[in-house]
Parts: C-alpha cells; structure tokens; sequence
C-alpha cells in the first residue's frame, strides 16, 4: 500500500525559493545566444563597412549591363547638398549614356529610372513596362494639341491600330511592275533555259546577307563568297531588289540578233542609246554588206508595223538598226517591268523604281529573329498577289497570333510595346564623354564626381 | 497562450488589416509600371507599418523585464506580440512585393522567415502542449527545480530502503527517526511507514539493498532513463511485480513507494523533454528576432537614404 503523499505543503518544502536568482541553463543559453546572434549580425555589417563593399546595401542584383558597378553606389546613388537621401537622377544616367527626347511635342518628361527600373535582377533594362508608354498614349496628348499618331493605344494587343501601310486605300507605291503570284509558279523558265521554282529567299534577303543569288547576273556573284547564315547589323530588313543581283539571270537585255547574247546595261536611255549607235555603228563597219541586206520582218516588235526599209547609206543603216532595237528594248524588254513615260523626247523616261525598303518607320522588326517560319506563314497574300499595288505587308492580327500579353501560361511571345518601338529618338543623341578609371567602375578607387554630387559613404 | 475566443477583436483585426493591405495591393502590383517596390509610397507604408509591427512586437522582450511599468496589462502585450507579429510578416512581403531583394533584404528576409516560423511553431506548442502536460504528468514541478527534486528522490529512496532494512534487522527504532527527518524534508509522509512488525529475513534485507543500489539510484541519479531498466514503464511494473512476489508481503509498502518515487523521477524526465520542446524554439526566436531588429533598423535607415 502506498505511503507516500502529495500535499502542497510538503511540495513547497521541496523547492528552493531563491532558484529563480539563479539561472537556469536554458535561460543562460537564451541569454547568450541572445546576445550572440545580434552581435554576429552587427558584425557583419561592421565588417562589410571596414571592407568598403556596397553590396550589401544593393536592394537587388543589378541588371547585366550595370552589374559589374555593384560595389560602387555612388555613381549612380548621388547626393545633394543639405538632403539626406541619395537618389538616382538622370544626370547621373546621363553621364555615361545620353537619353534623347522621345518626341518634340512631349508633354510628359519621365525620369529616367521611371522607365529603367534597376535592381530587379539580370534583365534587360530596355525591356520596359507598358505603362510607361501607355501613361501618354492611352490619351495622347501634345503640345499643340494634335496628335498625328493614335490618340488611344493601350497595349499591344489592346487598341493598338492597325499598320498604317496596311489602311485604307493605301497602295504599294512601287513602280516596278512585279507579279508575285506569277514568279512563284513552278515550271518557270530560268537561266540557260532550265525550269525552276522560285522561292522567296531568291530576291529577298536581309540587306548584308553576301550569299549568292541563283538569278543574278553572273558578274554578280563571280567575288563573293557564301557568308555567314547569321546577318550581322543591318540584317533585320531585307535588301531592295535589283535587277543585277536578283533578274538577270533570267530577264536578258539582249537588243539584237546579230549581237548573240549581248546585252544593253540595265541604265537609262539615253545610256542604253549611246551604246546601240556605237555598237551598230562598229557592226557596219565590219560588215559593210549588211546595208543592202534586207531585213527580215521582226516579230519581236509588237504594235509596230513591219515596214521593210532599205538604208541609202552606213549612216541611214544604224539609224534603222538603233530604232528597231530600241523599239524591242522600250516596247516589250524594259516595259515588262518598268513604266515609260514617252513625253516629247526621242527617248523615253523611265519611272523611278520607287520600292520600298521600309514599311513601318516607328517600329523596329526583326526578320532574323522570325527565321522559323516560311515567308508565307506572315505574308500570307503572297501567293495570290498579281499586282505591284498590293502591300503584302502582314497585318497586326498576324503579329497578335504570337505577340500579345503574357497571360498566365505565358506561352506567348513579348508583346510589350518596347519588342517593336524604340522610345528614344536616336538620331538626337548627343556624345558622352566618359571619364570614370576601371578602378571607380568597379569600386576599388573613390569616385571624383563633379561638385554638385557627392560620392556616397557609409 | 492558449488562443481562445478571447484573442477574437485580436483575430479579426488582423484579418481584417491584412484583406485591406491584400486589397490595396492588387491594383498596386498591377498597375504599377516598374513593379511592387519597397521605395514606392505603397511600399514604404507596407514597410512602415510593418516594421513597426514588429518593434512591437520585439518590446515584449523589454515589458517582461519590466513587470511593474504601468503599460497595459501583460496579457494584452501577449495578444498583440502574437498577432501584430504575425501580421507584420505579410506586410513586409508586400512591402518588397514578395522579393528578396539585395544581400542584406535577403539575409533579412530569411531571418524574418526563421523568426515567423519559430513563432507558429512557439504558438502552436504553446497552445496545445500545457494542456498535455497537465493531463499526462500530474506529478511535475517547477522546471528549474527537477535536478534538486530529483536529488530528494534518491534520498527518499535511499532512507527508505534503509529504514525497510534496518526493521528487518532490529534496529527500527533508530532507522525511523533519520526516516522522519529526511521524508519530511522531501515531503512524503513517513508516519505510517515505520517498518514494524517486519518479520522479513536477512537475505530479503540484502536482496532489497542490491535492488535499490543496481535499479532504482542509478536511475534517479541522472537526468534521463537512458541505459536504465526503470525508465521503461512496463518494464519497471513487471520488476516491483516481480519483487512483490519474492519479498514478504511486510516489504510490499516500501516497495509501493520505491515504485511511485521511479513513475514520478518518469514524469520528471517526460516534463523536462517536454520543457525543452516546449521552449527550446525560443533559442531560436529570440536571438534570431533580436538580430533581425537590428538589421531592420539599418536597413531602413539604409532604404531612406538610397
């Protein structure tokens, strides 16, 4: 049977009341560790002070083309006299890199960090949000009060108009009479006479692509030696198309039997004149006979009649001889493509070709970078288009099947107005002088900044 | 603290402060062209207010060691220290727009995370584990004091084998008086434990002795049951068991109270392992709180001025 018992005064015999006065392990481990903790974390900080890194201060690592000035804040972080903060202004931006203006008639000045946001880690500093376009071009607003752009553009894939190329009634201002749909048969007849088909990369390439042309001129292609895939600087846009690199091979100049293959230049009339006198001229004087021969009627003249005519004389001979052949070249050769304007001169005017190298001046594109897709996957009237006034340019919607807002899949591509405009008007921008050592970069020297900023110190 | 339907004003206040901040900050993380920053002025308040969540919640520390100031009851500094803190973690998650930010933001924020954490961590057990203790060792005492009252169970033991055997071998009347004094002082009652009319032998007085000096000392002896055979319940039970049938049945008390003197030095042990669980996630929530103070203040200073 149990003897033992609990009362609550024998319990409070076993107790020693002063054990509070003294500590207890766990408390004095509390203790310590309390003092410790805080101590190492100061400590810490002390030490990254002594060693004069800034690192430790940075809210974020810094974009890539900034990070290697992360130990040194003060080239952007300057202070003014009599302020205790230390902001990042523009003309600590500026000192390194100019920032033109974006548009003459801007009513909005945005700092520069406004746009550029740094510490948010390796990215692009370019790659700027939408709301800072669209703070102005949701209700745009300028100084005269007339806008000549869209007065309302909320995002990409929101509001955005459509290209203006691509509105209403426009037309290809081209005046090279181009058949698109035609040169992309099959069974066409090429050079030498062989059947080819055509692809759009035989006449449209990026503007340095040095590769070689299947139907240009010979002499075209005779130095230049196949060049990387990769199109560096102008690559973007592809390269007018000429005659010589991208049509000789199969439209020849050729103005003259007796002449085989020779050709007249691809150049203006009165150049093209000045050789068939010459050439003819040479002829007869090798042949002499040839002025009594009589010429077979030509079926190569269209809308003329074939009037046989006997020359008097050597002269009367390439008189004749230089009409026919001019008669071939402005009728039918240099007409299939060009439009003559026959005014009150012996020879006629040519348009100017009048192509357009860029469809859309406020807007940046990328051809390199869509090198995925077939040329029709965008240009999708290609195939069907017989007529030079047709702008084959993609609409926005073709564009909007991969650029739009990134949702939450984010299976899109960039659609953020930055992927296509460039907010700054380069052509303002003006030389920065640089002036900073290697050492004040990377943080290892102390900035000499100019007197209105002072170097950041902790 | 148990959290109970007192801490509701405190319960819906925080959720309420919490839905208007969440509330605010959707449209601000939204729209806001460079992002949710700590340097914007929804940031800063985010920031602000939360920091100073948790200063308040730091001056716990500094009312304790003050009981008397006359600054709001105890109970209440409690409530608050338990929920503005845990308010003031999601906050300064606004507050950096759920970035780490920098070396020093980052160093702060995973101390923040490691003092949130052992903080639930704190709530929780403080809520549950008293409850259980209470159930589960009704023979617990004052923490600091389980060394000293385990030394008093030894002795207990040690005085009452010897007056056990002493009884056996005639010499009760001496052993009784040491008994008194020493049960006294351990708090047992020893008046009815004098061993008379024990008619036990002299080897059942050695087999005793042997028991208490193998078993039962070396077990009271240390903290813990490790490498014992009275540590484990049921195989301490089967052993008394055991000594009950061997022993004559005069032995049978003492040996009852050697049982209940190893099930309490038991219930010590299972208190101090509680104890430790109980508040050993403070060694880590204080010191780690106190030193993210401090580096939440440089940080702030540092934040303005950049």
């Amino acid at each position: 049977m149990l003897r033992r018992t609990r009362t609550t005064k024998k319990l409070a015999r076993r107790i020693d009341l002063q054990y509070f006065s003294r500590p207890h392990p766990f408390r004095r481990w509390r203790f310590w560790l309390s003092v410790a903790v805080p101590t190492l974390a100061l400590g810490w900080l002390l030490t990254q002070r002594a060693q004069g890194g800034q690192r430790v201060y940075s809210s974020g690592q810094l974009s890539r083309s900034h990070a290697v000035f992360t130990q040194q804040c003060g080239l952007c972080h300057v202070t003014r006299a009599g302020t205790f903060f230390k902001e990042v202004t523009d003309q600590a931006c500026l000192t390194c890199h100019d920032g033109p203006v974006h548009h003459s008639s801007q009513t909005f000045f945005p700092n520069c960090s406004w746009c550029h946001v740094e510490h948010k880690g390796v990215q692009r500093l370019s790659a700027t949000s939408d709301a800072g376009c669209i703070q102005c071009h949701s209700h745009l607003r300028t100084r005269d009060g007339q806008p000549r752009y869209a007065g309302s553009i909320n995002g990409f894939d929101r509001s955005h108009p459509e290209f203006s190329p691509l509105g209403k009634g426009k037309i290809d201002p081209g005046q090279i009479k181009l058949n698109h749909y035609l040169h992309l048969q099959p069974n066409l007849v090429g050079p030498a006479n062989q059947r080819v088909q055509m692809t759009c990369d035989d006449c449209h390439r990026a503007v340095n692509d040095a590769s070689v042309w299947p139907y240009g001129a010979p002499d075209q292609n005779a130095t230049v030696e196949r060049a990387s895939i990769r199109p560096i600087g102008l690559g973007a846009y592809m390269a007018p198309v000429q005659f010589a690199k991208h049509c000789a091979a199969c439209h020849s100049l050729q103005f003259d039997r007796r002449f085989g293959n020779e050709q007249v230049p691809h150049d203006r009339p009165g150049v093209i004149h000045a050789l068939l006198a010459k050439r003819f001229a040479e002829y007869v004087a090798a042949h002499p006979a040839a002025v009594h021969e009589v010429e077979p009627p030509n079926r190569q003249l269209p809308e003329r009649e074939h009037i046989q005519r006997v020359a008097r004389d050597r002269a009367e001979w390439v008189q004749f001889r230089v009409e026919d052949a001019e008669w071939v070249l402005w009728a039918k050769t240099c007409k299939q493509c060009h439009v003559l304007n026959f005014g009150t001169g012996a020879l006629p005017e040519i348009a100017k070709s009048n192509i357009t190298p860029r469809w859309l001046f406020h807007a940046e594109f990328d051809h390199y970078a869509h090198r995925m897709m077939s040329c029709v996957a965008c240009h999708t009237r290609t195939l069907e288009s017989h007529d030079t006034a047709d702008i084959l340019l993609p609409g926005i919607a073709v564009c909007q099947q991969c650029h739009r807002k990134e949702g939450s899949s984010k299976e899109v591509a960039e659609g953020r107005c930055f992927e296509c405009h460039q907010y700054h008007d380069w052509s303002r921008a003006k030389r920065t002088n640089g002036r900073f050592s290697i050492h004040e970069l990377r943080g290892t020297a102390q900035l000499t900044l100019p007197q209105e900023q002072t170097p950041i110190s902790h | 603290m148990l959290i109970d339907h007192t801490h509701r004003k405190w319960f819906i206040g925080s959720v309420a402060g919490l839905a208007v901040a969440t509330a605010l900050y959707i449209p601000y993380g939204l729209q806001s062209s460079q992002g949710p920053r700590g340097g914007s002025a929804l940031g800063l308040v985010y920031g602000i207010v939360g920091f100073g969540f948790m200063l308040f919640a730091g001056l716990l520390g500094l009312r304790k060691k003050f009981p008397v100031w006359r600054v709001g009851r105890a109970q209440t500094w409690m409530r608050g220290h338990l929920w503005l803190g845990f308010v003031s973690f999601p906050l300064i998650l606004l507050h950096g727009g759920f970035h780490f930010g920098g070396l020093l933001t980052r160093v702060l924020m995973w101390l923040f995370v490691l003092v949130f954490a052992s903080g639930v961590l704190g709530a929780g057990l403080q809520h549950f584990m008293p409850r259980l203790q209470t159930a589960q060792l009704p023979l617990e005492t004052i923490y600091e004091q389980i060394d000293r009252v385990r030394g008093q169970l030894g002795e207990e033991a040690r005085n009452l084998v010897e007056e056990a055997c002493a009884a056996l071998d005639g010499e009760v009347s001496s052993a009784s008086a040491r008994q008194r004094a020493t049960a006294a002082a351990a708090g047992a009652n020893w008046d009815v434990t004098v061993a008379a009319g024990l008619d036990a032998d002299e080897q059942a007085s050695n087999e005793l002795r042997r028991f208490l000096s193998v078993e039962v000392q070396p077990y009271l002896a240390r903290t813990g049951a490790r490498g014992t055979r009275m540590g484990d319940a049921a195989l301490a039970q089967a052993m008394f068991r055991q000594l009950r049938v061997l022993f004559p049945p005069t032995l049978h008390s003492c040996i009852d109270d050697l049982e209940n003197i190893c099930e309490e030095k038991r219930q010590l042990d299972d208190q101090n392992r509680l104890h430790k669980i109980l508040h050993g996630w403070l060694l880590v929530h204080i010191p780690l709180s106190y030193a993210l103070l401090i580096l939440g203040t440089w940080h702030a200073v540092a934040a303005v001025r950049f």
